[in-house]
Order: structure tokens, then sequence, then C-alpha cells
């Protein structure tokens, strides 16, 4: 999968100038017709109260990339992912997935969309094992209503099964097979992280937004968490990796695009961005 | 809920049933068979009760109204108007189930105090309506509780029903509990955004745990009404609901053995330790003061700390080492 | 008529007081107690002891009832409040605030007695005097003094000021050197003391009686619900509909269905205007 040379591409057409057409532009290169859909924010403005938070920011996540977001403190990089996440709405601007405007769409709309997240700090039941955990994450592809379980008719059983089996695999693909058995209130830090990756996981999302997740993590975990991130992107899914580690960023993504004071200042492929003397400002100013 | 049970388990499960199922063989007298029957009565209520208060953490002090509910309904279509018994508690059941859909439609979104005041409301609800219709419920007189047909009629036999029922509805909420529907309310009641976040209908999930514990509370109010032969609107006073409130949470939420032993304990212990019969309530509120401050988990709790201090196991530290072929593999499989 | 809406207003601006109480301590602990009810239910069997029982003059049993309803405040912060708010848990506080009531409730219960009982003449006044009786404008006295009371402690003194910040934002006041647990215990006791003044006044109209725990619990919540958490003018327009209501509800259909229409009331604020009246709107837990 080259997404690298399909990036270049269609950067220019998407981010020429401020406007974003409402229809995708047509793009240069082959298969424009059949372009995988994409979770775009479109011109997104974030008020709250008298506060701005985001000013017109426009972001695209394709399928099977790394999209970094990376700013100072306050540069809106949580806001945005909780627009896209569905836990706020735009003031103005849409939120959308394809074709479909998901702006109004209640969080647990966009989970069924395939839209999957982690937290900053990481969201865990801490009673239940690192496997149950894990397994909640397939809530959306389990079919079996609550009738069906209360009588304990014979398709759930195969169902929750089958939906532990594959959690199994994703568990033990991010590295977490030793304590699948193991309260999750007993783990240490990393392993909660992972673990909330392969929640997100069991969701069998198209696009995959986290939040910080090499937050504590020591270089050899970041490390782990590369390898894992650059699996996802070669399956297919798209990354949105929002993040403080700069350097991090740039090893692993293929676009990155940086917030300051909720605009974008600058968008592209990591080398320009690395490079770029606002961005080095902005991080090395005051 | 891990999916492997260990045999020490399974032989306590065991023993405890067979315990149960020759109980009447065993027991002293009339009084204690009437006293396991009336565990097994209030159990049926707090089984269903547990998956609101003790799976999706909803703080529900009211189900002593679904109680008196059923109870009165049985009471009515059994006793005034003729019904079979069968059928009057299954009614009873509906009215419940009913009953709690309309409770929980509009309380289930409200925060937590809000959402216990309403069923504190509810509860005082159905005594003032109770009360007020004295044509239909008897008033403060109360109605009597018609008896089942043999072979339930006989203590023993009422026993073996009331005793079959808690089973079922041991068993109907255990299959909820082990599967996705449990971990979705573990969910709700742990970390609300965490449910949401993986597509959980929050409000949806609440309303049929909280209608699956209406029917409950309707049922056990039928059999409520025929194990205590008369009821009175003072039978269903608020501190019910607390003791029912008090078994769980002392019991320990999201288990199911908890509860169940909290409802025996806390049943059992004012009748046989004569003292604390008198202080009742006060006796429950210290106990729930107690196990709040010091073990908010449940009592079952502090056996297993006991047992990780006498069998202290190794938590081994490996590092987190992903396995990215297998990784691949896994996400390969997804629809 | 009119006694319908003086008494209708007397027991309202009673459900205001319990009101105004459930404020001062919602304010620095962001903790509804179920404890609110039973201090005013101490504080009217307490004055009903100390006067009829004891003997003493009406102004020992009016500073009994303020020293007792502070104690109790302070006990429920110590026992109910303190070491819970320090877990993760948000609803423990629920259970040991429910648990703290019911020991009092039915401790009073076993000492006093289950049957109310009549509270004594304050000012000498013959019980023919119709709407102009004691037992109405004592309670209203009382909810007046309180709420304005409160204004003046908020706006004028140094305290109130510092209860103000810390219901802003706690962490703030923490970061500019507060003792927020100081603060809180201080509110505690204060709102306790406030909570023994109502139900001194209000003893005329209640009687002494144990069972007032939980009924002004809930009566003095949707007295708050309706007003909306946090207003103080919210309280006591929430208590004076709510007392209204029922008094013209029990007039016209008698006694019966007063709690129905209580709780009916709250339910219509609540599903038209969940903040209550005048409440503020939630900020997203996100």
């Amino acid at each position: 999968m080259n997404a690298r040379s399909e990036v270049q591409a269609f950067d220019a057409a998407d981010y020429a100038g401020a406007a974003v057409p409402s229809g995708a532009a047509a793009p240069s290169g082959a298969a424009a017709g059949t372009r995988p859909a994409q979770l775009r924010a479109v011109q997104v403005t974030k008020n709250f109260g008298g506060l701005n938070a985001l000013d017109n920011v426009s972001l695209d996540l394709r399928p099977g990339e790394v999209h970094g977001l990376i700013g100072p403190n306050g540069s809106g990089k949580t806001t945005l992912l909780n627009l896209l996440s569905g836990y706020y709405q735009p003031t103005s601007g849409a939120i959308r997935l394809g074709e479909d405007d998901l702006s109004a769409a209640p969080v647990q709309h966009r989970a069924r969309a395939g839209i999957a997240r982690t937290f900053q700090k990481p969201r865990l039941l801490p009673m239940l094992s690192v496997l149950e955990n894990a397994v909640l994450g397939a809530w959306p592809h389990a079919r079996s209503g609550f009738l069906a379980t209360t009588f304990a008719l014979p398709w759930v059983r195969r169902e929750d099964q089958a939906l532990l089996a594959q959690a199994t695999e994703l568990l033990h693909g991010v590295g977490l097979g030793h304590v699948l058995n193991r309260r999750a209130n007993l783990l240490d830090h990393a392993e909660q992280r992972f673990l909330e990756i392969a929640r997100g996981l069991a969701m069998r999302p198209r696009f995959i937004l986290l939040d910080e997740p090499a937050g504590g993590l020591t270089p050899q975990e970041i490390e782990h968490l590369a390898n894992v991130v650059r699996t996802l992107r070669d399956s297919g899914i798209g990354v949105l990796l929002v993040e403080h580690h700069t350097d991090f960023v740039f090893r692993v993504c293929d676009r990155v695009t940086t917030l300051n004071v909720g605009r974008m200042i600058r968008h592209g492929l990591p080398d320009e961005v690395r490079l770029d003397p606002e961005v080095i400002r902005v991080y090395l100013g005051a | 809920m891990t999916t492997t049970v260990p045999a020490s388990k399974i032989a306590g499960l065991v023993f405890g049933a067979l315990l149960i199922a020759t109980l009447p063989i065993w027991a002293g007298d009339q009084y204690q068979l009437h006293l396991a029957a009336l565990i097994a009565v209030y159990w049926i209520l707090i089984a269903g009760l547990n998956l609101v208060v003790g799976f999706t953490g909803q703080l529900s002090i009211g189900h002593v109204g679904l109680l008196s509910i059923g109870a009165y309904g049985f009471a009515i279509l059994a006793g005034k108007a003729g019904w079979s018994p069968y059928a009057a508690m299954l009614a009873s059941g509906a009215l419940g189930g009913v009953c709690g859909l309309l409770l929980g439609l509009p309380s289930l979104r409200l925060p937590g105090f809000y959402f216990a005041m309403a069923t504190m409301a509810f509860a005082m609800i159905v005594n003032e309506l109770v009360m007020a219709n004295p044509d239909l419920t008897g008033g403060g007189v109360g109605l009597p509780g018609p008896l089942f047909p043999a072979p339930f009629g006989t203590p023993t036999g009422f026993y073996y029903l009331v005793a079959g029922m808690a089973a079922l509805v041991t068993w109907l909420t255990w299959n909820i509990a082990r599967r996705m529907w449990g971990r979705a309310f573990i969910s709700i009641r742990d970390n609300p955004v965490a449910a949401q976040a993986v597509g959980v209908p929050v409000l949806r999930a609440k309303l049929a745990a909280f209608v699956f514990s209406g029917v409950s509370a309707g049922v056990a109010g039928a059999v409520f009404a025929s194990l205590q032969s008369y009821i009175t609107p003072d039978t269903f006073v608020f501190e019910l609901s607390l003791f029912f409130f008090v078994c769980i949470i002392i019991g320990g939420r999201g288990s199911l053995i908890g509860p169940l032993i909290g409802t025996a304990a806390l049943t059992a212990l004012p009748e046989l330790v004569a003292p604390l019969a008198k202080l009742g309530n006060l006796f429950y509120g210290v106990l729930l003061l107690l196990v709040v401050l010091v073990v908010p988990e449940g009592i079952g709790r502090v056996f297993e700390i006991v047992g990780e201090r006498l069998r202290p196991r190794e938590v081994h530290r490996e590092p987190v080492s992903p396995d990215l072929p297998r990784l691949a593999r896994a996400l390969k499989e997804r629809a | 008529m009119g006694t319908v809406i003086v008494s209708g207003l007397a027991i309202g601006m009673v459900y205001a007081a319990v009101a105004l109480v459930y404020n001062v301590m919602y304010s620095t602990s962001k903790v509804l107690s179920v404890t609110t009810g039973h201090i005013a239910m101490l504080g009217g069997v307490f004055g009903a002891y100390i006067i009829a029982a004891l003997g003493l003059h009406w102004i020992v049993g009016l500073v009994g009832a303020i020293v007792v309803g502070a104690v109790f405040g302070w006990l429920t912060e110590v026992l109910a409040i303190r070491r819970v708010l320090a877990r993760s848990d948000e609803h423990l506080w629920l259970l040991s605030t429910l648990a703290l009531a019911t020991i009092v409730q039915h401790a009073v219960a076993l000492w006093w007695g289950t049957e109310p009982k009549p509270f004594p003449r304050l000012i000498p006044q013959d019980f023919s005097a119709g709407v102009m009786d004691q037992k109405f404008w004592l309670p209203v006295g009382c909810a007046a003094v309180m709420a304005l009371g409160l204004e003046l402690f908020y706006r004028r003194t140094m305290y109130g000021k510092v209860f103000m910040a810390m219901s802003e934002d706690a962490f703030a006041a923490r970061a500019r050197g507060i003792s927020t647990d100081r603060i809180r215990l201080v509110s505690y006791v204060l709102s306790g003391a406030l909570g023994g003044l109502a139900g001194f006044a209000a003893g005329q109209l209640t009687f002494a009686f144990f069972a007032l725990g939980h009924a002004l619990t809930l009566s003095g919540f949707i007295a708050l619900a309706v007003g909306g958490l946090g207003s103080n003018v919210g309280a006591l327009i929430g208590g004076a509909a709510l007392g209204l209501l029922s008094a013209f509800a029990s007039y016209w259909f008698g006694g019966e269905y007063q709690q129905t229409v209580a709780v009916g009331l709250l339910m219509v604020v609540l599903l038209v205007k969940p903040e209550g009246l005048l409440g503020a709107r939630n900020v997203r837990p996100v």
C-alpha cells in the first residue's frame, strides 16, 4: 500500500488556499471515483462561551495512513479530537465521514460507524480483567439482544466465545498476552495504554484516534507503540496520532498537522513540517 | 466474570445447592422454614435489583414500591377477582415491568442523587395511592394474600416453589452478567464515557436492567403476599427498600454470590440475634456506613483480601512486547 | 382559602430553607447530602425536648437546636463526606450520607418515640389566631432571614467569597492557597446550624417527628431541583411553588395525593428544564 505517493498527489488539491469545497476536490492521479471514505473536519470552529478553541481548522484522515496532530498546550488538539469522536459539536463547520455529515451524531453513532478512540488518561473498567475490558470494544458487533442473552439462547454463547477469541488475538498482538486474566486496576501505565488500544481495535474500526498514547511510556515502549501503529496503518486503518512527543510523531507519521492557539499553522509531510520555521518558533519560542 | 471457574467454587455451589434443596428436612421448625422462604422471596427481587444497583450502578432506593405493586396486584387479582394464582403472579410480574418502564424512562437520564430521590418519591407515591383507594386495596386495613394451590399450598411446598423461582432468577441474571450485556452494564457503572466510546446505548441499557428488575420485583411481590398471608401498607415502608439496597452493597457490586449471601445473612441476622431485631433499621444503617467507609467493594472483597494474604501470588511483571504478525492477522480477520 | 395560601407558603418556606441548606453544602463539596432533611428534623426534635421536656426558656431551645444542627453538620462532613470524596467512586457519598441519615432517623425514633409530638409555643399567642398564627410566619421569617443572611455572607464577608470561589473552581481555589478541606468543614457546620434553625422555626407547623428526616430531604430536594441547584432565589421560588401546589392539591383533592402532586411538579420541571428554573447548565464531562 503506497500511501505516501497518494498523499502527495491529493495534498495540493485539498489544502490549496483556505477554502475546502464541500464536495471532495477531484484528485489528480488514479482511482478518483473509488477513493475510500475519509474522516474529515471541514473548516470547524469551536467556541466555549466566549473562548475560541478552534478557528476554521480542516483536517482529513485517510484509511491506511498515520496522521499526526501536534501543537503546544492549549492549541486545540484535544478539542479537535473530541469533535471528531463526538463529544463536542462544532460551532460552525462540519465533521464528515465520506459523504455523511456526522456533526450532530452522538458518540455511540460514531463508534458504530467505525471510529474508535483512546483517552489521555486511560478509561478502563478497574474490576474487570484485561480480556473483559478488551472484548467490551466488540460491543458494536455483538448482535445478541438482551432477551436472547437472558434466556441463554444457543447463539449467544457462540458469539461471546468468538468475540473473546478475537479479543484474545488482539491482546496478544499488542503485547498483553501475559496478563489476559489480570484485573485492570493492577496494570501498570504502559499496559493500560495498550489495553485501551486493544479495546479500540476490538471495535474493528476504520479509524482510530489516539490521544497522547506515548504519555508516560519508556523509549522501549514508545518503540513498541510505533510498531503497533505502523501495523495498524498497514492493515488499512486510518490512525490519528495526537501527541506531544514530536520525535515519535515525525518518525511514524505519513502526514502531520500542526495547531497553535486554535489555528492550523502547517500541514504536510513530516520533514516539511519539522523544518518549518513557524513550527520551530512555536515550539521553541516563549 | 472470567470464563474458567475454579473447582473449589463449583464444589461450594453444589454444596450450597444441596443444602437449599434439602432444607425442609433439616430446618428446625416451621418458623425457620418460613424464614428460608422469605429469603428466597427477597432474593427474587434483589437478584433483579442487583442488575440495576450492582451492575449498572443506578442507586435505586424505591424498589419497595414495585414490591408493593406486585403484592397488591396479586392480592387483588387472585383474591378479589378470583384469578388463578399463577396467572395473577405473571400479571404482577408484567405490572412490575410496566411500572419499572414508566418510572425508569424519565428518571434514568437524571444524575445520581436526582435519580435516587425520584425512586424514593416513587415508593412514597405508591403507598399514597394504596391508601387513597381503599375500595381497591383495603386502605389501611389491607388485603389477605391468597395461597397457591397444591402442591404449593403447604409451607414445604411453597418453600420449593419460591426456592425454584429464586434459582430461576439467579440463572437469568447470571446469563446476563457473564456475557456482553453484563460487561456493558459494568461499563455504565464504572466508566460511562468508555461505555459511550464503544457504542453502548447507555439509557436503553439502564432501562433494560430496570425493567427486568421491575418484573422480578412484581413477581416477588406476588409470592411475598402469599407468604405473609396478609399485606398492609405498613409492610411496604421505605426502610424495606433500604434493606434490599444494603444487601447488595454489603454483598458487593458486580457479583451474584455476594448479594445472595448478603440477603440471607441480613434477613436471618435479626431473627437469630434478638437485640438486633429491636435495633432493626439502625443496624442496617450502621452496617452500610461501615461497609462504605471501610470496604466499599463489599464484604466479598474482604474474603478476597484475606485469601490473597494467605496465598500470596507473585504478580509477574513482564514488559509489553507486541506480536506484530499476530496483530496483523487479527486485524485482517475483521468483517 | 386564606389559610390554604398561608399554610402552603409556610410549609413551602420550610422546604425552601432545606433547599438553602443543600446549596451551602453543595457549594463547597459538590455533594447533595441525604442528611439535609435530618438536620432540620433534629432542630425541631431537640427544640421541643429542651423547651417542653426540660422546661427551659425558648432561647435555650433555639440555641440548642442550632448547636445540635451544627454538630450534626460537622458529623456529616467528618464521617460521611471527607473520607469518601477522596475515592474515585463518585456515588459513594450518596451511600454514606444515606447510611448516616438512616442511623440518625432511627436513633431518634428509638429515643424520642415514633409519634409526632407537639412543639411548644414560642411567643404567647392564642390558638385562634388563624392566618396570623406564628406557626405560619415563623418559617416564612426564618427562610427570609436565612436567604438574606446568606446573601450578605457571600457578598460582604471574606469567608463567603472564599465559598463562592470554591464553588466555581475548587482546584483554582486550592492553587491560591485556600484550605479547601477546612472550608468544606466550615460550610457543613454552617449549613448544620442553619438547618437546625429552620427545623426549630418550623416545629409548630411540622411537629417534632422522627420521620421528618427523609420527608424533608425529599421535599427540600424537590424545591431545590425546581428552583435550580446553586440558586438561593431559586430555592425560595421552588419551595413556594411546591408548598402552594401541595396546599391547593390538598384543598381541592383531599390530602391523599400530596406526594404524587409534588413529584409530578418535579418531573414536569425536570423534563422541560433539567437544570431547574434558575439553575445553570452543566459543562460536559470529557
